[in-house]
């Protein structure tokens, strides 16, 4: 695979010049990483859609293509084809910079994401750090939306979501503390390799070693805070339909409104992907004499992302200062007290992380 | 080539202009945070630039601390802010005279 | 010129036009927003400076958390914009004479031969040195009880805020959560057994049964 790939790379290094083709080598990547994102934000909604018709007893979209499958594309369409509409007391320039700065993040933070071994983007040691800075950028994309729309749904939407989404970012990131304390980097590639060993990695249970079962009260604090970032049921008082109507995307419309739904969705994914990276083992494989690679990782976000539509159909909206004091009086002392746990664990002679 | 005086005269140029916005919005206690904030940023690019070209972490050390600082004056200053809204519904810096001594 | 001059000077020229838009804009949430880009501009500059841990967190701390304070009470605030800027011109002529000196004078002293700084040649790390490594052997072996009362700075301005902005409102409706999730079931519902219909309504059915 790899000698296929010097043969092709080679004459167009030598064609370009060093300079020049890192730069479209990278594109090359990025365009290789972000279609299929695209593609997976899209058929992410119409499983959504699926799966929730399911759980409800219904069948759920199946009249554009077979099964239903050319929805997604029928609804990007429409939403394509829609007039962007601007209210006359909008800032205009802020109300047209939100989406792209809500997209803009979600799609960013892909660059450190290890797909496989050796397969990221740019293998940088303060990756966690990165990912952290990058996705606690997306809150603007709603304030500004909310703001710069001028009217009063939106404004407390974009209230409500910068309360949360910074509340939720704060145990986010205490729980990614342990992660980083047991495997010792904040490089997302090494963070996976530490959880490749273990006691339990001899007898070829290698799923036993991830980080989730010596950390579980973090990984929950992490998955249900990950649900609460991007503002997912049961914690989306941000845009409650019943509430605020649609919180900060009344005002929208057409495509600009469809690119506060794909940063969701990415957000979503990238969610997924780093629950899966931080404690689920990345591409690992779950036992010992299954190869590793790239479709563990897939499967793994897969998953994750079942659960988030999962509580989305069984769980009602929770009320606001209930999702205030779940994030403060709950998961921030939670998390606070399991760093002093696992701090007195790898000290003790109890350690399993050599 | 970039050198060591390029950075000190692009922190200069920042402190000035932190400077020159605190003259000019007196009235506007937001506006006046905002300009202490880039007068701060001035002199971590500079310490920055000096740890760069020195070769010594300790400068970098330093911009750390300046950032935690500068974090936890922000977080009271805009406390002050509201609290001070609330009770006065106004930030107007001359409305805050109600201190004599 | 290389690519770093290149990208020096675009950061350098984003940045000082941002930071002059954050003091002269006339919204102040465009004033923030105008902050953030400096901001950003600035990350960019120390990643050439190759601090790229410090940049991250430049980010981290001010756009991502710091910035979005200062837009949430900006944006919460009902201010009079035009009574805030009264004074911006009369103020404009002198102060952009005191700035533009404070510049000269600074260029003059920084950019002569006298101290020097021209000579210092800037570090040239390998691509696998890792400057977080590095500066977290320096921050906890070196500056651990710097470390140590900055983060009780941290906890002070946080019990501070905190202690400032907190109030117990008379006119709100809340309850404790604790006290909706303690309720029993028996505190609230009584189920009373009885039959569905009336004993006088069945018999009739019987009746009418019977007949049939």
């Amino acid at each position: 695979m790899d000698a296929l790939l010097n043969a092709v790379l080679t004459p167009v290094q030598q064609l370009l010049g060093p300079l020049l083709f890192t730069v479209v080598w990278t594109l090359v990547k990025i365009v290789l990483i972000l279609a299929p994102l695209m593609l997976s934000v899209a058929y992410l909604t119409f499983w959504e859609r699926k799966v929730i018709g399911w759980m409800q007893v219904r069948i759920g979209p199946n009249r554009v293509g077979p099964w239903g499958l050319l929805q997604p594309i029928a609804d990007g369409v429409k939403l394509f084809l829609k007039e962007i509409l601007l209210p006359a007391v909008a800032d205009k320039k802020l109300f047209l910079l939100a989406p792209v700065l809500s997209i803009a993040p979600a799609l960013a933070a892909w660059a450190v994401i290890p797909f496989s071994e050796g397969w990221v983007l740019a293998n940088i040691d303060a990756g966690v750090l990165y990912l952290l800075a990058v996705s606690s950028f997306g809150v603007y994309g709603v304030i500004i939306a909310g703001w710069a729309s001028n009217s009063k749904y939106p404004f407390f939407g974009a209230m409500r979501a910068s309360a949360q989404m910074i509340s939720y970012e704060i145990s986010m990131g205490l729980a990614l503390i342990t992660v980083l304390m047991v495997s010792n980097s904040l490089n997302l590639t090494d963070i996976v390799k530490a959880q490749s060993t273990g006691r339990f990695v001899s007898y070829g249970l290698d799923f036993m070693s991830w980080n989730w079962l010596p950390l579980l009260p973090m990984f929950g604090v992490y998955l249900i805070s990950g649900v609460a970032e991007t503002n997912r049921a049961p914690f989306d008082v941000v845009e409650g339909e019943s509430e605020i109507v649609a919180g900060h995307m009344v005002e929208y419309s057409g495509m600009s409104f469809a690119m506060f739904f794909l940063a969701e969705y990415a957000n979503m994914i990238l969610i997924a992907a780093m629950v899966s990276i931080f404690f689920l083992g990345g591409w690992l494989s779950p036992f010992g004499l299954l190869p590793d690679g790239f479709h563990w990782l897939a499967g793994k976000m897969a998953f994750v992302l079942f659960l988030f539509l999962w509580f989305r159909a069984t769980f009602p909206r929770y009320r606001y200062d209930q999702i205030m004091r779940l994030g403060w009086k709950v998961f921030v002392p939670l998390s606070l007290a399991w760093i002093l746990v696992v701090g007195v664990w790898m000290m003790s002679p109890l350690t399993i992380w050599k | 080539m970039i050198s060591l005086p390029h950075y000190l005269i692009l922190g200069a140029i920042l402190f000035s202009i932190g400077v020159v916005g605190i003259f000019l919005n007196r009235k506007n206690l937001i506006v006046l945070m905002m300009a202490i904030e880039l007068m701060l940023l001035a002199v971590n690019l500079n310490f920055v630039a000096f740890s760069h070209y020195l070769n010594d972490l300790s400068g970098q050390l330093f911009v750390f601390f300046i950032l935690v600082v500068a974090a936890a004056e922000a977080g009271i200053g805009l406390a002050i802010l509201v609290v001070l809204f609330r009770n006065l519904s106004s930030i107007h810096v001359e409305d805050l005279d109600q201190l004599k001594g | 010129m290389e690519l770093k001059t290149i990208l020096f000077y675009l950061f350098a020229v984003i940045m000082v036009f941002a930071a002059l838009r954050v003091v002269t804009a006339r919204n102040p949430v465009h004033a923030v927003l105008f902050l953030v880009l400096a901001f950003f501009n600035a990350a960019g500059l120390w990643m050439l400076l190759q601090a790229e841990f410090l940049s991250i967190m430049l980010v981290m701390v001010y756009v991502g958390a710091v910035m979005v304070l200062f837009l949430f009470v900006v944006m919460m605030l009902d201010i009079n914009i035009e009574q805030m800027r009264k004074g911006f011109w009369t103020h404009l002529p002198l102060g952009a004479g005191v700035g533009l000196l404070m510049v000269a004078e600074m260029a003059v002293v920084l950019s002569g031969r006298y101290f020097g700084l021209q000579n210092f040649p800037p570090q040239n790390l390998p691509a696998n040195h890792s400057n977080t490594k590095e500066l977290a052997r320096v921050m906890f072996t070196d500056y651990v009880y710097p470390f140590e009362l900055a983060s009780v700075i941290l906890l002070v301005a946080v019990i501070a805020a905190v202690m400032l902005t907190q109030r117990t409102r008379k006119d709100t409706k809340g309850m404790h959560p604790n006290d909706q999730i303690a309720v029993k079931r028996n505190d609230r519902l009584r189920i009373v057994r009885m039959v569905s219909e009336p004993p006088e309504v069945q018999a009739v059915d019987a009746k009418a049964e019977e007949k049939s």
